[in-house]
């Protein structure tokens, strides 16, 4: 299948826009049954790219193929390419840690680390960087302005993030993400734990920040795809079924699967 | 139609048996675990007063000089409690000392970097030291480990810290082998199965979505378990101390063999002791006179009040903490 549309995975519209990510053969295995198969695709820079497909389709596995995070568990393993930059991040040589500074990661719930809320922002930074208190505070401003957080924590940034509200939180985890300066922000889900306009506020900063960073969002819930990505690729049973266009996904599809998808016969 | 109706009636009139006898065996269970309960305090209430009546005539012949006194004399009939108390404080601490990052430090191995073939058998084997009397460990400490320490590690020590200021005091001679110290290590190696599985089992609850959020802004094991692992889970390991903690204050039998029981006090951690239980279990055969056998009673009853002043002040820490957090 993949084979077949291999020639189209680099959109001939976005080909002037240089590929961040370059996914190739890509197999990835829970123990011994195969969740993703042979998956290549290439993520344009500085632009948000949906994965959708029903449950168990493999999306959020390639994502968290990207930054290595599948290693925490033992007997899943990953085969083929990942290139950041060019790079394979899968090469055994790859540092962990610093894959992770480069490529950042918010999770379906809100993660606030059990700590202050400019501790949760400062303690990324302070990990790879050795900054003044002056610039720690302008960093942590910087961070949860660009989350659009700062008017409603500003006078208390000492109180403990876990004291927030589930859509405060999970901007706080991407105002968490974006103050180490990541270069790819991977979402889970982002959104799915959160009410409707906790939701708007999280797509309308998504939109915002795809100016500075490469976006990969993994969404069950497609208005929002339609919404908030430039390409979208619809993922089924661990292959990659179709990528293009967000546009062309939702309004005229070349596989009847996606057609099917996207119309809610199936998934 | 008709047959609904009928039908009807016969579902309700068993229904109404049935609510009746769950009514029933519910006040039942109700009580039982009423009882229960209040048991428990009724018990509570028993040991204290009955420890309070015991020692009274100690405390009334004392007064408060008794919690002051270092001299513990049967011949002259003049008992006071401070060297126990002493004993039983100094050896608890240190041995919270080693064995709480002991412990820890197990308790991150096995969840977060032991090759997982591994964790089962290194778990168990950690469990299994909880399972040991603590006859064995008194054995064990005055044959074996008591004897290694007198000719080996204490001349060293002392030979060390000879000459420096403080810490000469704190690791005087003669090398006996049994005391303070050695009494610390055995309690350490008693309560670290304690301090370890509660640990364990309290990193197990942190959400591995946390976990992973932490290792994804580019933290290593160290910062995700300083930062993140641990901070989540403090109250669970102060819980997992504490109980470790009352189990050092009591613990009689392997204390008792290597504590040297000493009715003095001495800044040499070297140096022959005693613990409240140590003492209270070596002469009650022996107690000829009803304010000796009151004295001893009065012993136990401090213990049971340090120990109840220990749990409070743990309550409270954690009370703190969860007020700081807003958890």
């Amino acid at each position: 299948m993949s084979q077949m549309l291999s020639p189209d995975m680099t959109i001939a519209t976005e080909a002037a826009a240089k590929s961040k990510i370059e996914v190739k053969n890509l197999n990835f295995y829970y123990g011994q049954s195969k969740a993703l198969k042979d998956i290549t695709l290439s993520l344009p820079e500085r632009s948000v790219t949906a994965f959708i497909g029903p449950s168990g389709c493999g999306k959020s596995t390639l994502l968290r193929v990207f930054n290595r995070i599948y290693e925490l568990y033992p007997k899943q393993t990953a085969e083929g390419q990942v290139l950041l930059d060019g790079q394979n991040v899968l090469d055994r040589s790859q540092d962990l840690n610093l894959l992770r500074t480069k490529i950042g990661m918010v999770f379906q719930k809100p993660t606030p680390f059990p700590m202050s809320i400019y501790e949760n922002i400062a303690f990324g930074v302070r990990l790879y960087e050795k900054i003044s208190k002056a610039e720690m505070d302008g960093r942590v401003e910087q961070a949860l302005k660009r989350a659009a957080l700062w008017t409603e924590v500003k006078d208390k940034l000492n109180a403990s993030g876990l004291s927030l509200s589930g859509g405060q939180q999970q901007r706080l985890c991407i105002a968490r993400t974006v103050a180490v300066k990541p270069e790819v922000i991977l979402l889970d889900e982002p959104a799915s734990a959160l009410d409707p306009l906790s939701t708007a506020k999280i797509e309308e900063l998504i939109d915002e920040l795809q100016a500075d960073y490469t976006i990969v969002i993994v969404t069950h819930n497609m208005q929002q795809a339609a919404r908030v990505s430039k390409q979208t690729a619809f993922m089924y049973l661990g292959e990659l079924i179709e990528f293009d266009k967000t546009e062309k996904i939702f309004t005229s599809p070349r596989e009847k699967r996606t057609q099917d998808y996207i119309t809610g016969r199936f998934g | 139609m008709s047959a609904v109706q009928e039908a009807l009636p016969a579902v309700k009139g068993s229904r109404d048996a049935t609510v009746r006898r769950f009514a029933l065996t519910d006040s039942i269970f109700h009580g039982m675990t009423r009882a229960a309960a209040i048991l428990v305090l009724v018990l509570l209430g028993g040991v204290a007063i009955s420890l309070f009546a015991g020692s009274w005539q100690a405390l009334s012949t004392f007064g408060f000089s008794f919690l002051t006194t270092e001299s513990w004399n049967p011949v002259t009939e003049k008992f006071g409690a401070l060297a126990p108390i002493y004993g039983t404080i100094i050896t608890s601490a240190i041995a919270i000392l080693i064995a709480v990052p002991l412990g820890i430090g197990i308790a991150i191995f096995l969840t977060e970097l032991c090759p997982r073939p591994l964790r089962r058998p290194i778990g168990m084997a950690v469990e299994l030291l909880a399972g040991i009397p603590s006859i064995i460990y008194g054995i064990w400490g005055l044959f074996v480990l008591a004897p290694f320490l007198q000719t080996t590690v204490q001349p060293f020590i002392i030979s060390v810290f000879h000459g420096i200021p403080g810490l000469n005091n704190l690791f005087a001679g003669p090398p006996y082998g049994i005391g303070l110290l050695t009494s610390a290590m055995i309690l350490a190696i008693m309560i670290l199965p304690f301090i370890t599985s509660i640990t364990k089992d309290v990193f197990d609850t942190v959400p591995s979505v946390l976990k992973e959020s932490a290792y994804g802004i580019g933290c290593t094991t160290w910062e995700v378990t300083r930062r993140v692992v641990i901070p989540y889970t403090r109250i669970g390991i102060m819980g997992g101390v504490m109980l470790a903690l009352g189990r050092a204050l009591g613990e009689t039998m392997a204390v008792t063999f290597v504590i040297g029981n000493a009715h003095r006090i001495s800044t040499s951690l070297f140096a022959p002791a005693t613990t409240i239980s140590a003492t209270i279990a070596n002469e009650f055969t022996e107690a000829v006179g009803d304010l000796y056998t009151s004295s001893l009673v009065a012993l136990g009853l401090i213990l049971f009040v340090i120990t109840f002043i220990i749990l409070a002040i743990a309550r409270y820490m954690l009370m703190r903490i969860d007020a700081r957090t807003g958890a």
